[in-house]
Formats: structure tokens, C-alpha cells, sequence
């Protein structure tokens, strides 16, 4: 599993030149430290992150942050969650854009960003490198379980 | 054309087959086609599904009504699609209020969770559209299926008709001509050498030959048998014999021309019957029975002279009669009779005898003929007085006036002699100027009436026309009684002749005393 990862992040490392640092780390979920949520099912966090529900299990609100200046990241995160490539995401969205409630999550500039965005909204939740980890955000689901 | 020909029978036939089987491969054709045409539907509803599949998923997964209401609404539009529900999340959405019928179910899963069921699609199709496309289907079929079996019929026909029925036709008019007997054969079709038709017509051919010799047989046959039936009637019919068949009863079957001819003959007209053994045809019937039962019952033919009975006062007439019996074949019986007109031979017969028995020149027995009859008489033992008359101054006639005038004075003697004899007595000339009387049953006193009687005619004088002058002559006569005087005729002739000879002693001296009777026989004279 860690060779495979191995070998996708060197043929993205080839392909996109802004994000050369640390993407060869796992990706991780993480909402504020704060947040009662402890864990989270792949399903809960595909509802999340697809626009299905916009809150948590407990009945929280949830508002899933997504990356936008890191592509690779973010198309990593998404091919592990729904095995999907960007642009089949990104016509997902557009194809509900008009039709009603779901809204696509909130883009941010990187992951600095989102650990900020975190650390001020106790409703987000976002994606990032395991490295990236500070204390002020917890774990709620992990890719390589 | 003929209704029941084989032509129209051909056609009527195959245009028929051709029908049927048409209608059934189009019944069959438009069930086919319906079931084709329902797969089809499936499948293209099963890819309007794929193409939906994303939409409809999006949909069910956010449990957007308004975005799958758009989803069925849209697979509606589609013909072969009758009806759509979706249903997701408790939710259903459906295009329009028709029944589902025969629907397709489709499970629709997460987009992204291929494994996670979110709701199910039902599509209907539309089995009315789906049918009515079939039907126009077949239909064409159907059209294109007449046509073919319309053009199989006229392709059927045509080569029924030069190949099979036209050669049968023209064979089946040459044989309607053809009379057995003329010599023409039929002619075998072009290109049906080798056919079953050109067997047919040599066979045929064969068949004629073997009637024609057959008739030929038989008409030769007929010919011999009319030939020689013409011989048999002209046998029987010109036959100068009458013949005839009958039953023994005596109803005539057959006769011939020579049997009426005999009746004619006869002064009879035909009858179906005579009587048994033509009877009434003879005068002694029953001679002829009793001579045919004898013969028959020695099994023999019977034959016998016969005299026929005629009506008529002409020649009598004789036949030799023939009849012989014949058994048919169902065991019946019947005679035929020949006749045999033998009364031509039987009057020279008649005239030989009389001309032995009788004197040319004056017609009375001669002396063979008075022996006959003396003989006779003296067999039935019948009494008779024998007269033996010579006479006188007969010589003296002949001498000076010749033998013609003798023998005048001999027929005039005669006819003195016819006229003095009673009916019953007979007379002749014995030789010369000998005369013989034989007087039945006649005492002496009879016979000198007789004698007497005649002496008195014949003395007579008698008128020599030629010389013109009388001439008278006379007789002396010796009378012999049997069985008085002798039983034997010899010996009454001998007493006879001297009892003459003594009446001629006294012819100038007495010539009343012209009868002497004979002397009782000195026995002992009679012995030596």
C-alpha cells in the first residue's frame, strides 16, 4: 500500500510542479479538536464532502473545505474517496450546480488555509497531509485504515 | 378451359399451398417479430437506463425530485417507453399515471459507492408501439410473402404446364383419336425421352400394337367363322332335302327353304307343328312311328321310304325319311328329320314294275303280271275261277289285213274284256291271241255270265277303217276253279287250257258251246 502511494505521487510529483513538498504523505480528516465528532465512516464522509448531507452525524452543521491551489492533493483526495478523477468531480458538481440544495465544498488556497479555517470555524472539516497535523485539529478518518 | 383439367387443378392446388403457406409463415413471422421487437425494446430501454444511469443516480443519491422527475419525464419521450418510476430515499417520482406494465427494473447504486443501493428505476415499455411495429413488420412480410408465393404459383404453373400438363394433353388428345386398329402411334413428347411420360407413351404404343394384332386375330377369326356359317346356311338352306329340327313333340325349330317347298307341293301351309314325327305330312303314320321306335331303340338312325299325304290331286309322292336324335348340350332332346323326295325314282320304279307286269299294246297284265297276282291269290288262299280264252278266226285277220289290224282287233278285245269283268276280277293277256280272266268268288254259273257277256262282244263284227270292211272274229274259253279243281296253279292252267282246247274242237260245229269247264282230274292221269 505504501509502495503504491509510493509510485502515484512520484508520477504526480512529474506532472504538477507547484506541489513538490510533502505529497507523498497519507491524507487525513481532520474538523476542530473541539468538534464531538470523533471518527467518521467513509460513507458519512462522502455525504459530507458530495453534498449529500451538509452535517455531521450528531446533527451539527458541517461545511467541508476543499483545496484549490493544490490540485494534486486535492485530486488525491478524491480518487480516494470516491475513486473519481477531478473532472468527473468537477462535472458532478456542475451537473447539481443549479438543481437545488447541495453546495460543493469551500475552496481554499492551501493547506495552511484550512488548518486556519479549522482552527476558527468548529464546523469544517477538511482533508490534509498527515504531516501537515497540528494540535488544534483532530482525526476522523484516515485513508490507509 | 376445362374446369377439371389438370391445369386449373394445378394452379388452384398451388395457389392455394402457396396461400396457406403464406398466412401460416405470417402469423409465425408476426409472432417472431413481436418477440424480436419486445428484445429489442428491452435492450434499447436497458441503454436509455445506462445513459440515464448517471443523472438518475445523482438524483436518487441527493433525492432530487425535480432532477429525476426530469430523468422519467425525459425516458418517456422515448416511443418504446410507455412509463418510468423512480423511487429513492421513500420517494417516488413517476413520468405519468399509466400502469406499469411488464416493467424493467433497473437497481440504481451510489455514483460513488457502486456497492450502496440508493433507489431502483422502473421503465415500462410501450408493448402497443412495440406491437404496432411488429404488425407493420409482418405486414410487409406478409406483402412480400403473397408476392413470392404468387410468383412460385405462376413459376409452378408454367413449368406444370409445358413440362408436364401440355405433353400429358397432347398425349391424352392423341389417344382420344387414336382407334385401335389404324396404325397411328402416339408421338412422344420433345425432351420427354427418357420421362415418365415418354415411358407412358411407349408403353402405350406397346398396348396398341398388342390390340391391333389382337383384332386383327379376332377379325380373321370372325371372318373364318361368318365364312363358314355362310357355308353351313347355304348348306342348310340350298340343301334340295328338306330338313328339320324339332322337338319330339313335333314343334318345328328350323326348317329350310326345301321344306316349304315340299309343303307348297303338298297343298299345305306352313304350321308350327305336323304332330310327332311330322305325322300328318304322311299317309301311314304309324308305319313311320313304329320304324323310327325301332330304330331308336336299337340306336340307330331310322330310315324308310314313306308316302307323303297331299292335298292336292297330283303325282303321289314318296320321301325317304331320316331321323336321327340329337342330345343337346343341356341335355335336351330333339330330332332332325331329313326328307328325301325320292317319288321320281319311285314312279320309274312304278313304271318298270308295270311295264313288266302289263301288256304294251293293250294295256292289261301280261302274263307275267297274272302270275303275280295268281300267285297271290292262291298264298291268301282266295277262291278264283281262272279263265283261259283264245280266239277264233283271230290268224285269219292278221293274215289277210296285217298286224296292224291284228293288233286293233287285240285293244278292241281288250276293251270288251274291261268292260264284261266285274269290278273286282282281274284279266290279261297271256301270249298271242291268248286271253286270261280271273274271276273272284265266282261259281260256274257266274263265270259263264262273265264269259258268256264277253263272247257276245267280241263276236261282234268289227269295222276295219283303213280297209273299210267289217271283220268278225270269236273266242273259245276253258275255265279252271281254285281250289276246286286243283291248288296248284300249273296244274289249273293245264286243266284250263284242255277244257279250252276241247270248247275250240266244236268252235264250227257249235259255236254256242264256247266255255267248257274243266273235267274232274282222273287220279291217276294226275299221278303220271
Amino acid at each position: 500500500m505504501l509502495g503504491l502511494t509510493l509510485i502515484k505521487a512520484v508520477a504526480l510529483a512529474g506532472s504538477i510542479s507547484l506541489s513538490g513538498m510533502a505529497s507523498s504523505t497519507e491524507l487525513v480528516v481532520v474538523v476542530h479538536k473541539d468538534n464531538p465528532t470523533e471518527t467518521l465512516t467513509r460513507s458519512q464522509l462522502i455525504d459530507l464532502y458530495m453534498g449529500k448531507y451538509v452535517a455531521f452525524p450528531d446533527g451539527s452543521k458541517a461545511q467541508p473545505l476543499d483545496i484549490d491551489n493544490d490540485e494534486a492533493t486535492k485530486e488525491q483526495f478524491y480518487k480516494a474517496l470516491v475513486g473519481m478523477p477531478l473532472n468527473r468531480v468537477n462535472a458532478y458538481w456542475s451537473r447539481i450546480k443549479f438543481s437545488g440544495r447541495a453546495r460543493p465544498p469551500v475552496a481554499q488556497q492551501d493547506q495552511q488555509a484550512v488548518l486556519s479555517y479549522i482552527e476558527s470555524t468548529g464546523s469544517a472539516i477538511a482533508y490534509i497531509h498527515e504531516n501537515n497535523l497540528t494540535d488544534n485539529v483532530k482525526v476522523v478518518y484516515r485513508f490507509d485504515e | 378451359m376445362n374446369k377439371s383439367g389438370l391445369l386449373v387443378r394445378l394452379a388452384v392446388v398451388i395457389g392455394f399451398a402457396s396461400l396457406a403457406i403464406g398466412f401460416l409463415s405470417t402469423q409465425l413471422f408476426y409472432r417472431i417479430t413481436v418477440n424480436q421487437e419486445i428484445n429489442i425494446a428491452n435492450q434499447s430501454i436497458e441503454s436509455l437506463f445506462k445513459t440515464v444511469q448517471a443523472t438518475a443516480a445523482t438524483a436518487a443519491y441527493l433525492a432530487e425530485q425535480d432532477l429525476a422527475q426530469e430523468v422519467v419525464d425525459g425516458l418517456t419521450t422515448n416511443d418504446v417507453v410507455r412509463n418510468v418510476v423512480m423511487t429513492f430515499e421513500g420517494k417516488t417520482v413517476r413520468a405519468n399515471e399509466e400502469p406499469l406494465r411488464n416493467p424493467v427494473t433497473f437497481p440504481i447504486a451510489s455514483l460513488f459507492e457502486p456497492d450502496r443501493a440508493i433507489g431502483e428505476m422502473q421503465i415500462a415499455p410501450n408493448i402497443d408501439y412495440i406491437k404496432t411495429r411488429a404488425e407493420q413488420l409482418a405486414g410487409e412480410n406478409s406483402k412480400a410473402m403473397i408476392m413470392q408465393a404468387a410468383v412460385v404459383t405462376v413459376v409452378a404453373i408454367f413449368v406444370a404446364f409445358y413440362l408436364i400438363t401440355r405433353p400429358m394433353i397432347m398425349i391424352a388428345r392423341a389417344l382420344h383419336r387414336t382407334t385401335p386398329g389404324d396404325g397411328s402411334r402416339l408421338a412422344v413428347p420433345d425432351f420427354h425421352g427418357n420421362s415418365e411420360l415418354g415411358v407412358l407413351v411407349s408403353d402405350v404404343n406397346k398396348l396398341l400394337d398388342k390390340t391391333e394384332a389382337q383384332f386383327s386375330q379376332e377379325r380373321q377369326l370372325r371372318e373364318e367363322i361368318e365364312a363358314l356359317e355362310k357355308r353351313f346356311r347355304m348348306l342348310f338352306e340350298k340343301s334340295i332335302s328338306p330338313i328339320i329340327l324339332m322337338e319330339p313333340r313335333g314343334n318345328i325349330l328350323l326348317y329350310n327353304s326345301a321344306f316349304e317347298e315340299t309343303l307348297e307341293k303338298l297343298g299345305k301351309s306352313f304350321r308350327k307343328s305336323f304332330g310327332p314325327l311330322l305325322e300328318d305330312l304322311f299317309v301311314e303314320p304309324e308305319a313311320l312311328a313304329s320304324s323310327v321306335e325301332m330304330a331308336f331303340a336299337n340306336d340307330e338312325i331310322a330310315t324308310g321310304e314313306f308316302r307323303l299325304r297331299s292335298d292336292k290331286e297330283t303325282e303321289s309322292m314318296w320321301a325317304q325319311v331320316i331321323v336321327t336324335s340329337i342330345i343337346s348340350d343341356d341335355m335336351r332332346e330333339y330330332y332332325q328329320v331329313t326328307l328325301h323326295d325320292i317319288s321320281k325314282r319311285k314312279r320309274e320304279l312304278d313304271l318298270l314294275a308295270y311295264q313288266a307286269d302289263f301288256d304294251k299294246l293293250t294295256k292289261l297284265h301280261n302274263r307275267q303280271g297274272l302270275e303275280k297276282h295268281l300267285h297271290n291269290l292262291i298264298d291268301v288262299n282266295t277262291p278264283f275261277t281262272l279263265v283261259l280264252m283264245d280266239l277264233n278266226w283271230f290268224k285269219q285277220v292278221n293274215d289277210i289285213y296285217g298286224h296292224k289290224s291284228g293288233d286293233e282287233i287285240l285293244i278292241f278285245v281288250a276293251d270288251k274284256i274291261k268292260k264284261a269283268i266285274r269290278p273286282n276280277d282281274l284279266a290279261g293277256r297271256w301270249g298271242g291271241d291268248e286271253f286270261v280272266l280271273i274271276l273272284k268268288n265266282a261259281d260256274q254259273t257266274q263265270t259263264t255270265q262273265v264269259v258268256e257277256r264277253l263272247v257276245r262282244l267280241i263276236s261282234k263284227p268289227y269295222y276295219l277303217r283303213k280297209f273299210e270292211q267289217n271283220v268278225t272274229i270269236g273266242a273259245s274259253a276253258g275255265a279252271a276253279s281254285f281250289p276246286t279243281d286243283s291248288s296248284e296253279l300249273q296244274a289249273l292252267l293245264h286243266l284250263a287250257d284242255q277244257a279250252m282246247y276241247q270248247a275250240k274242237k266244236v268252235k264250227d260245229t257249235s259255236p254256242e258251246d264256247f266255255l267248257r269247264f274243266a273235267e274232274p282230274i282222273d287220279v291217276e292221269q294226275d299221278n303220271a
